[in-house]
């Protein structure tokens, strides 16, 4: 397959990722968003490692990996306990943080 | 040596550390044992030294405790001397300290504050001690500053009376114009001799010419201290005023401590000082000029302390007049005998104001004798002592001064300290008569009360009487020089002119002092006794001390006052307080505009994290 078109399919899944953190307020579209992105980077990542023949960029997936996980376990744990907190998922409404 | 010296000097500040950390735990008893003990074994190790010191002869001697400041050129070490000069001081500063520690036990009995009391005399002696026997002007400094630190203490010891609080700071401040002087003075002697020790000043000092104006300049910079601390013209306001604090302090301050401080350190520094003949006659004019005054002021008081207060002044300003002719050891001589008498003084009208509830106005007085008649001949004793009535202490020690002045050729200082000694028995014997002879002018009631002093205030009272009658005999022995002469001549304080008077009566100024005094003394015994009732009040110009204090009101504190008004009412406000203000609200404006970034929105953050990586991207790849 063509490295080119790799790189491209993982930059529009970047920036689907980003265009949903940025425009949509539902906390779980927000966390999927977050997802396509890390996956995003792994694409990119499993791609050149096959380019280039190199397994480093393998073992860095699997990192990436981990820690998504992690993070999912993480993040769905803060979401339910939002959602107990005021029965909504929307992010605009959690803003008591502000200066 | 060591031993001796270190047990004398640092018992008293012991005292004052156990009273002041246990004044809560322990008694009266225990309060008033701890102080006297710790200034007796004082006064017997400084009296042992002095006893090694007549057997086996003694060389001056430098003890150095500890490196104080160790900075490179600078010889500023920790240490203390001993010599007969000092020994002598300290002798004075511990033993009339230790009898006016035992009378105040009694003068006290009813004060609350008994241990503060004890704590802070102790301090006083303390400080006084590290003053005469220091090594190095730089700890001399300490003792001279902590004198003025106990003075502040002790003066203004009833401080929920407002004019005793006004006393003590005016002590202070008056003090402090002085010590700016003597700080000076002792910058200068770093710069100029790189050390602030005494031997290696004189020394040096000594290389200069006679009359180097730096060196003119160093010892009138010493001398402001000394008038400051001994209550000379134009500093002198403060001594008269410092007798708000209890009388048994009163005496220390004027017997013993604080203002013998001044002349201590002429004395000392007096091979400085006759290397600097203009600064030398400086003091002597300074001295005689005080002691006339001051003696005028005294025949004006009405107050029994403030008259004995400005006996002070004068007679301060007579061993002034001593160091002005170049006969330091006149002056010493003097400190010695005014050391007990006016101690003896002050006790005995001690005895009299404690007795009476607390009153000093002589107005109230009168006819006191009957009630008192144990403390009245005390009084009476140091009357006739302090005014040179032979052959009591003062008589030998102020005749000397005279007659150093006179065979100096300095007539015109010896007219004034001639006046000022027959104004001395005139004032004395006036405060004796107002207070002890004539009608009682007290209310029935208060003099039914009044009764003699008990014993624990006699005795004390009555050792002074008997240094102030056979005193004298410490400067004068038939036939050859006195024994103070003879101890203090190793050192190099001797007499400025000819050898002393060793025959009685010989000279014709030593008949004009004699005469002198009875005239002032029989003058104003007479006045007094028979006329007393037909004199009005004293002149409203040596009452009021010659407007001094009225002067230095308009002239100094007025405009003082008026620009602190300025500096506190119209430019802190407007510029300090406002520039602060608009420094205080931009900061506020710009917080508040910041304010707007932090939204609390978790998406606006994200999209600020995303500009800001685009831009890293952008410059990276650019």
């Amino acid at each position: 397959m063509d490295i080119s078109f790799l790189i491209f399919i993982s930059m529009a899944m970047f920036a689907i990722g980003i265009i949903g953190v940025l425009a949509m307020r539902n906390a779980l579209i927000f966390f999927l968003s977050i997802e396509l992105m890390l996956n995003a980077s792994n694409l990119l990542f499993v791609s050149f490692a096959r380019l280039w023949g190199n397994q480093i960029g393998l073992v860095w997936v699997f990192f990436v990996l981990v820690v998504a996980a992690s993070e999912a376990a993480v993040g769905l744990a803060i979401i339910i306990n939002l959602f107990r907190s005021k029965q909504v998922v929307d992010v605009d409404q959690y803003d008591v943080l502000r200066g | 040596m060591l031993l001796g010296t270190c047990l004398g000097l640092f018992l008293p500040l012991a005292g004052f550390l156990i009273l002041m950390v246990s004044s809560n735990y322990i008694g009266r008893k225990l309060t008033g044992i701890i102080a006297c003990t710790t200034i007796f074994i004082a006064f017997i190790s400084f009296a042992s030294l002095l006893l090694i010191y007549t057997k086996n002869g003694m060389s001056p001697t430098t003890l150095t405790l500890y490196r104080w400041i160790p900075i490179e050129n600078i010889n500023a070490d920790f240490t203390l001397f001993i010599d007969p000069l000092s020994l002598l001081m300290a002798l004075i500063i511990t033993g009339v300290g230790f009898l006016i520690h035992l009378y105040s036990i009694g003068y006290m009995e009813h004060d609350e504050d008994f241990a503060r009391y004890f704590a802070c005399l102790n301090f006083f002696v303390f400080s006084m001690l590290l003053l005469v026997l220091a090594g190095q002007l730089i700890v001399l400094f300490v003792g001279w500053e902590g004198v003025g630190l106990a003075s502040y203490l002790l003066i203004g010891f009833y401080y929920y009376r407002p004019a005793a609080a006004q006393a003590a700071t005016k002590a202070f401040v008056v003090n402090r114009i002085g010590d700016f002087g003597f700080l000076l003075g002792l910058l200068l002697t770093f710069y100029l001799f790189g050390t602030s020790d005494i031997e290696e000043i004189i020394k040096r000092a000594g290389e200069y010419a006679v009359g180097a104006p730096i060196l003119i300049l160093l010892t009138l910079l010493y001398f402001i201290g000394a008038i400051g601390k001994s209550a000379q013209l134009p500093l002198h306001i403060w001594l008269p005023d410092a007798m708000e604090g209890p009388t048994p302090v009163s005496a220390l301050i004027h017997a013993a401590t604080m203002v013998t401080a001044g002349v201590y350190l002429v004395v000392r520094m007096h091979l400085v000082f006759m290397q600097a003949p203009i600064a030398l006659q400086i003091v002597g004019i300074i001295g005689g000029v005080t002691s006339l005054f001051a003696a005028l002021c005294a025949v004006g008081q009405l107050d029994l302390k403030r008259v004995l207060a400005y006996s002070t002044v004068s007679q301060l300003g007579l061993m002034f007049l001593a160091c002005g002719v170049g006969a330091f050891y006149a002056a010493m001589f003097h400190l010695t005998s005014h050391a007990f008498i006016k101690a003896l003084l002050f006790l005995s009208a001690g005895n009299v104001i404690h007795m009476m509830g607390g009153t000093t106005d002589m107005k109230k007085m009168g006819g006191l004798s009957k009630k008192f008649p144990k403390t009245h001949w005390l009084f009476l004793i140091g009357v006739l002592a302090l005014s040179g009535i032979p052959p009591f202490a003062a008589f030998f020690s102020k005749d000397l001064i005279l007659e150093q002045d006179y065979l100096a050729g300095y007539y015109t200082l010896y007219g004034i300290g001639l006046a000022a000694s027959i104004l001395t028995a005139f004032y004395l014997t006036r405060a004796y008569c107002l207070t002890f002879t004539g009608a009682p002018r007290l209310e029935d009631k208060i003099l039914k009360a009044t009764k003699e002093a008990p014993a624990i205030m006699l005795l004390p009272v009555a050792i002074l009487a008997l240094l102030s009658i056979f005193g004298g005999f410490l400067g004068f022995e038939f036939g050859k020089p006195p024994p103070l002469e003879r101890f203090l001549e190793e050192v190099g304080i001797t007499l400025a002119e000819s050898e002393p008077n060793i025959n009685l009566f010989l000279r014709p100024e030593t008949w004009m002092s004699i005469i002198g005094a009875i005239l002032g003394l029989g003058s104003s015994a007479l006045l007094y006794t028979l006329f007393a009732d037909r004199l009005g009040h004293p002149l409203s110009l040596l009452r009021k001390s010659f407007y001094i204090d009225e002067i230095y009101d308009k002239v100094f504190v007025k405009p003082l006052k008026a620009f602190a008004r300025l500096i506190a009412q119209i430019i802190e406000p407007k510029v300090f307080d406002n520039s602060i203000q608009a420094i205080v609200r931009a900061t506020w404006k710009i917080a508040h505009w910041l304010q707007n970034l932090q939204s609390g929105l978790i998406r606006s953050y994200v999209a600020w994290m995303i500009t800001g990586m685009v831009l890293l991207i952008a410059y990276f790849v650019s």
